[in-house]
């Protein structure tokens, strides 16, 4: 069962950072890397810091703490000191509108 | 009257004979010497003792501890492999590591949450990159900042029968190279290879300058004068079979003794104990068990007092082993950690009477806390009489290896080492003219 929840307008975001939504009270950044969206969890599993607030490399975003990275796509670590991934959400983007399924 | 001694320059001591028997009392109270003594022996050209690998047995494992009075982390990382570390903030200096011991995967200042790995290199920097506001990025480091060059300051390491040396001094000789032969022997009867257990610690701050201890450990004249204990239940005397060994520069040595089983100790101390009818409570403290790892060819030492110079004694009394680390602090004090130890292959027995005779060391050990108040009492009178001089002349002035206890020689040697290091290479101090001119 999906539940796809209108989350954001896909004009609010932007190339090279991320911007953060709070559906339901989570705690969820949004990215856009070449036109497509992604969306992971927004508290690092490392520091006490927002990756929507960190920088992005191809499909990976840098924490702007400790410069650990994750891939967008997985949420896989990529880069120390992080090690534990971050959990990514699926995303649909219609009519100008960004959608989570947060199921 | 006496005429008036004569006035040493600046820095000149006066070394009564000109050899090593007579030790100014100025050796143990100078601020500038001490402040010459870490860089020469502690930070440079020397292995010192930070601990044992037993100590941290799993990946994130970490020891706080210290080499002279800079404050070092031992860690087992990633790689599986000891490392150590300076506990100093790349950053802002901050010696961010308080607990003692633990297992973390990192390291982090809490002053600005730099993030260091358990090999100390730099991992993350907050706000490298800058902050964003309003769609603009402020600050952050510089763009040729980068992290591998600033890593924690990274010791050398050696590790020998699970025991863990580091210097600053990634020139330093080997430390085999650094023992000598016949220091080597000893230690490796001592760390055979064997896995060792940690059974615990004692700590104490003892008020006297660090070289006293080391001293201690190559006096073989007191135990049987000072520890009454030894005396009174027989596990020290000056008749003993025994050895004084040094390593070729005289900077580290060996006292090893063979306990007889003839004769009430006061026939050769000439100590009359007060105490010779005192009977132990428990008489399990002397229930020494011989060790096959004691022999040395036709010997079975007893008891043997390494002192590694300048941070270390590893010492075997009987059944009780332990490492006894040394970390100046100032002229005047020194913080004194003891590691007591076993073997991974004891039986419970053994771990039981290893315990037991530990209870003779330490900071309220039956002997060991006479010598800490001894210590203290001489640093007492050093500060008061700059000028004076202590006397190490039992067994001559000269400096051997000797097949008996009754001799001084080892302090001798030690101080012979002592000044070759220190003297080398001094830049005179300007004369008051000079310096104004």
């Amino acid at each position: 069962m999906n539940n796809w929840t209108d989350v954001a307008a896909e004009a609010d975001l932007f190339e090279g950072a991320g911007i953060p939504v709070a559906p339901g009270g989570r705690n969820i950044a949004l990215f856009s890397v070449d036109g497509e969206v992604f969306a992971t969890d927004n508290l690092c599993t490392h520091g006490n810091a927002s990756l929507c607030d960190g920088f992005i490399e191809g499909h990976e975003i840098e924490c702007p703490f400790h410069q650990g990275r994750f891939d967008l796509r997985t949420g896989a670590p990529t880069c120390a000191p992080v090690t534990e991934a971050i959990k990514v959400w699926p995303v649909k983007v219609e009519g100008g509108r960004v959608f989570l399924d947060l199921a | 009257m006496s005429p008036p001694a004569p006035q040493p320059g600046p820095d000149t001591l006066s070394w009564e004979l000109g050899g090593t028997s007579r030790i100014p009392f100025a050796v143990y109270t100078d601020e500038q010497r001490h402040q010459r003594e870490l860089e020469r022996f502690f930070y440079k050209g020397h292995w010192c003792y930070v601990g044992l690998e037993a100590e941290i047995p799993n990946t994130g494992d970490f020891k706080r501890t210290a080499i002279g009075e800079r404050s070092v982390i031992m860690t087992r990382a990633e790689d599986g492999a000891v490392h150590v570390v300076e506990n100093v903030c790349a950053h802002r200096g901050m010696r961010f590591c308080r607990e003692r011991h633990g297992n973390k995967k990192e390291f982090v200042c809490p002053y600005h949450q730099w993030s260091y790995a358990t090999n100390g290199d730099l991992q993350g920097v907050p706000f490298r990159r800058g902050v964003r506001q309003d769609g603009k990025v402020n600050g952050g480091m510089p763009a040729d900042f980068n992290p591998k060059e600033h890593s924690l300051t990274k010791l050398k390491v050696a590790v020998r029968g699970g025991v863990v040396f580091a210097s600053f001094d990634h020139e330093v000789e080997s430390l085999e190279d650094f023992m000598g032969p016949a220091i080597l022997r000893y230690f490796d009867r001592l760390f055979n290879g064997r896995k060792l257990s940690i059974l615990g610690y004692n700590r104490q701050r003892i008020p006297g300058n660090w070289k006293l201890m080391q001293e201690n450990i190559k006096d073989p004249y007191h135990p049987g004068l000072l520890h009454t204990w030894f005396v009174t239940f027989g596990l020290w005397r000056a008749d003993n079979k025994s050895q004084l060994l040094m390593d070729e520069h005289h900077r580290h040595a060996a006292m090893i003794s063979t306990r007889g089983s003839a004769g009430q100790a006061a026939q050769v101390t000439q100590v009359s104990s007060f105490k010779e009818s005192m009977q132990l409570e428990d008489p399990r403290f002397l229930d020494i068990v011989p060790e096959a790892w004691w022999r040395m060819g036709e010997e079975m030492p007893t008891a043997v007092m390494m002192t590694l110079f300048p941070s270390v004694i590893f010492q075997q009394q009987v059944n009780s082993v332990s490492t006894r680390h040394i970390q100046p602090d100032g002229t005047g004090a020194f913080e004194f950690v003891w590691t007591h130890f076993g073997f991974e292959d004891d039986s419970e027995e053994m771990t039981q009477r290893r315990l037991r005779q530990a209870n003779l060391f330490g900071p309220a050990g039956f002997v060991s806390a006479d010598d800490g108040e001894v210590i203290e009492f001489s640093q007492e009178a050093f500060k008061s009489k700059p000028q004076h001089r202590t006397l190490a002349e039992l067994g001559g002035r000269e400096v051997s290896d000797t097949d008996h206890m009754v001799t001084e020689t080892l302090i001798r040697g030690m101080y012979e080492y002592w000044r070759k290091v220190m003297e080398a290479d001094v830049d005179p101090v300007p004369s008051p003219a000079e310096a104004a001119s």
